[in-house]
């Protein structure tokens, strides 16, 4: 390019777009963390005071309890807030989220990272199909919108979108599990298979999640085919697309610009639900009995685990704030009106 | 390249609009937008079309390519171009090959008629590869031409999106997508409304030149009188679906016989003189449901309405090459005509 287009970004101001997004990403965070520090520090009770004191009533000394508690939440349980938040934040940067309680010694980062591989595979597996068949079936019900093809489209996504996702799940459950049983019922993958990269182990991973992502999809569906809907039905109302088709562009031509500026918006929602798969999918894991980021923050707060309670939600605020991030960036990316910082 | 250039020198086509009716569908049923329209445009001469909202003229215009949107329908009629045939009898492949090739079309609201996510320069190439058009580096040439000859710089415009050009820019450049596969019959719907006065007449007069230099068969939808006045050589004037007058730009203008016409000409504010002078047509132009069914459609607002004007509809008289449609305008021809029916 030998000219300077007015508006169009240079690489330096790229630049300073994705520093200024890692830099509010990074306050964020900061921000969460330090509610989720005050909230375990201050929740009735003190659960880490109380630690430190049942620990001495089993009959061990100030220091070691100390150290033990220290151990278990990143800070040491004495001391005044601020010693103890310095203390948190020094851990955080070494990447410590403390230890379980519920699972005595081992790590919440530990946990964490067992619990998000079952709750990758089966939700992102569902939100990126359930995105794909939304949009391509939306894009048909706006074109055939009055036809009967249409209308059925249209209804199916209404009525999923109705119903709540752990009644498709059980009602999957009692049909491929139970009165035709071929479908495991429950877990994450069958226990006789040495885990690796063999056929027997993957076929059942394959196998076990079948369930899962297909309900998960469903859930999901009726969102996407609705918006893509009258997304596409506005976007056949702007003038570019009749314009377009009285310059005689080829079908093929017409049908990508229809999409393209349909599918716009979705890639927001898309960029943040994948972000949100970090919190898992409760319904789903409790039903399939996956092993999951929301089962353990279910499990976590049942059994009061703090902190494995405030390493989950951190987790879940990462998995969001990067999507939030990368959902500005991708809008960059895609649409020239965003990139050039105007609107027409 | 060589293709391009042989295809300048070729004369223009004529267009012969015969009889055509158009209808939309409506609770109350199908009524018509454009009724019986006869209209001839002669090669090579730009005829503009006036009339008021909702009159017809943007219908008549997607008539030409075969493009009226549904709840619309062709009824009755036929578009015949020299070379083309009728186009209301293409369908799929041959008719979206007409478009853009044969016909171009200035969109109404051109400003909104590019894509916002694609550059100039690729929607260009969209355009080009739809029509099988080989050389894609000449059409960008001729592209740059275009606008350079409308005052842009060809290729930043062709680097740029949408949003990044001015409304009289993105007009422009939807004239230049008009253009730029060599369409002999160009139709322009509304090419400047919206647009400022400085940018309405360089507009005109681009559309002007590029008209005489290419040889082409122009028509010019507006509702601004004195846009058609500059431009056109031929002014039809359409109320309620019906062309009431047809002729010579200046005659029609300089001694209008339909009264309608008239009271568009006299409705024009002056830039010299009072400005009281100026005069609105009394009431509102019918819509489809208004439209009265017999007689004249122009009656309800006619200063000369007559008895006849309640029950027959006027007949087009052509005479001297001047069409009128009016009981009141051609009395005496109407009731020579009349006479003869009964005999």
């Amino acid at each position: 390019m030998t000219h300077a287009v007015p508006g169009r970004p240079r690489l330096g101001a790229v630049a300073r777009k994705i520093g200024g997004h890692l830099g509010r990403g990074l306050a964020m965070i900061w921000v969460v963390a330090t509610i989720s520090f005050v909230i375990i520090r201050e929740i009735p009770g003190d659960p880490v005071l109380g630690q430190y004191e049942s620990l001495i009533q089993k009959g061990m000394s100030p220091e070691q309890a100390e150290r033990a508690t220290a151990v278990l939440y990143g800070f040491l349980p004495t001391g005044n807030l601020w010693q103890q938040y310095v203390g948190y934040m020094g851990s955080l940067l070494h990447l410590d989220l403390g230890r379980s309680l519920s699972t005595p010694g081992v790590e919440v980062t530990t946990l964490i990272g067992h619990a998000a591989r079952w709750t990758v595979l089966p939700v992102l597996a569902g939100t990126l199909l359930s995105f794909l068949l939304g949009v391509t079936m939306g894009v048909y019900a706006a074109i055939k919108r009055s036809g009967k093809l249409g209308d059925v489209l249209a209804l199916s996504g209404s009525l999923l979108h109705g119903v709540p996702v752990y009644v498709i799940g059980l009602l999957l459950t009692a049909i491929f599990a139970t009165l035709w049983p071929i479908m495991p019922s429950g877990g994450p993958v069958d226990v006789e298979f040495v885990p690796g990269f063999n056929a027997g182990y993957i076929g059942s991973l394959v196998h076990h999640a079948v369930l899962p992502v297909v309900t998960y999809t469903l859930a999901s569906y009726g969102g996407w085919i609705l918006a893509m809907k009258s997304n596409v039905v506005a976007v056949l109302g702007d003038d570019f697309i009749l314009a377009a088709e009285l310059r005689g562009l080829r079908r093929g031509f017409v049908f990508r610009y229809l999409a393209r500026n349909a599918i716009l918006p979705l890639f927001t929602i898309l960029a943040l639900s994948i972000g949100m798969l970090f919190g898992g999918s409760i319904f789903i894991e409790e039903i399939f009995n996956y092993p999951g980021l929301g089962l353990l923050l279910v499990n976590s707060i049942s059994s009061r685990d703090y902190a494995l309670m405030g390493g989950t939600f951190l987790v879940i605020t990462v998995g969001i704030v990067v999507a939030n991030i990368a959902a500005d960036l991708l809008y960059t990316a895609i649409d020239p009106r965003v990139r050039s910082g105007g609107a027409a | 390249m060589t293709a391009h250039t042989a295809a300048r020198h070729t004369a223009a086509p004529g267009v012969r609009i015969r009889d055509l009716t158009v209808v939309y569908k409506t609770p109350a049923g199908e009524l018509p937008a454009v009724r019986g329209v006869d209209l001839a445009l002669a090669p090579g001469t730009i005829t503009g079309v006036v009339g008021e909202s909702g009159s017809g003229k943007s219908t008549l215009a997607l008539s030409l390519l075969n493009a009226v949107q549904p709840p619309g329908r062709i009824a009755a009629g036929s578009v015949e171009i020299d070379g083309l045939g009728d186009v209301l009898t293409l369908r799929g492949e041959d008719l979206r090959r007409t478009r853009g090739r044969q016909v171009g079309y200035v969109f109404q609201a051109a400003q909104n008629s590019l894509n916002p996510l694609k550059t100039i320069g690729k929607q260009l190439l969209d355009l080009g590869r739809s029509h099988d058009v080989e050389d894609l580096r000449g059409l960008v040439r001729d592209a740059k031409d275009l606008l350079a000859r409308m005052g842009m710089d060809g290729a930043r415009v062709l680097d740029s999106y949408q949003h990044e050009l001015s409304g009289g820019m993105r007009q422009r450049v939807g004239i230049m997508l008009a253009l730029v596969l060599n369409a002999k019959v160009v139709v322009l719907d509304e090419p400047t409304t919206a647009l400022d006065m400085i940018t309405q007449a360089t507009i005109l007069r681009i559309i002007r030149e590029v008209h005489e230099e290419r040889a082409l068969t122009t028509l010019v939808i507006t509702h601004d009188v004195g846009a058609v006045a500059e431009v056109a050589d031929s002014l039809a004037v359409m109320y309620g679906g019906r062309v009431v007058e047809h002729g010579p730009v200046t005659e029609v203008l300089g001694s209008a016989r339909h009264p309608y016409t008239q009271g568009l000409i006299r409705a024009i504010p002056r830039l010299s003189g009072d400005l009281s002078l100026a005069r609105a047509l009394p009431g509102r132009p019918p819509t489809l449901g208004t439209l009265p069914t017999q007689g004249c459609v122009f009656r309800e607002r006619c200063e000369r309405r007559m008895e006849v004007c309640e029950t027959d509809e006027p007949m087009s008289v052509t005479q001297d090459g001047r069409t009128v449609a009016c009981h009141a305008a051609d009395r005496h021809l109407t009731l020579v005509k009349r006479k003869e029916e009964f005999v």
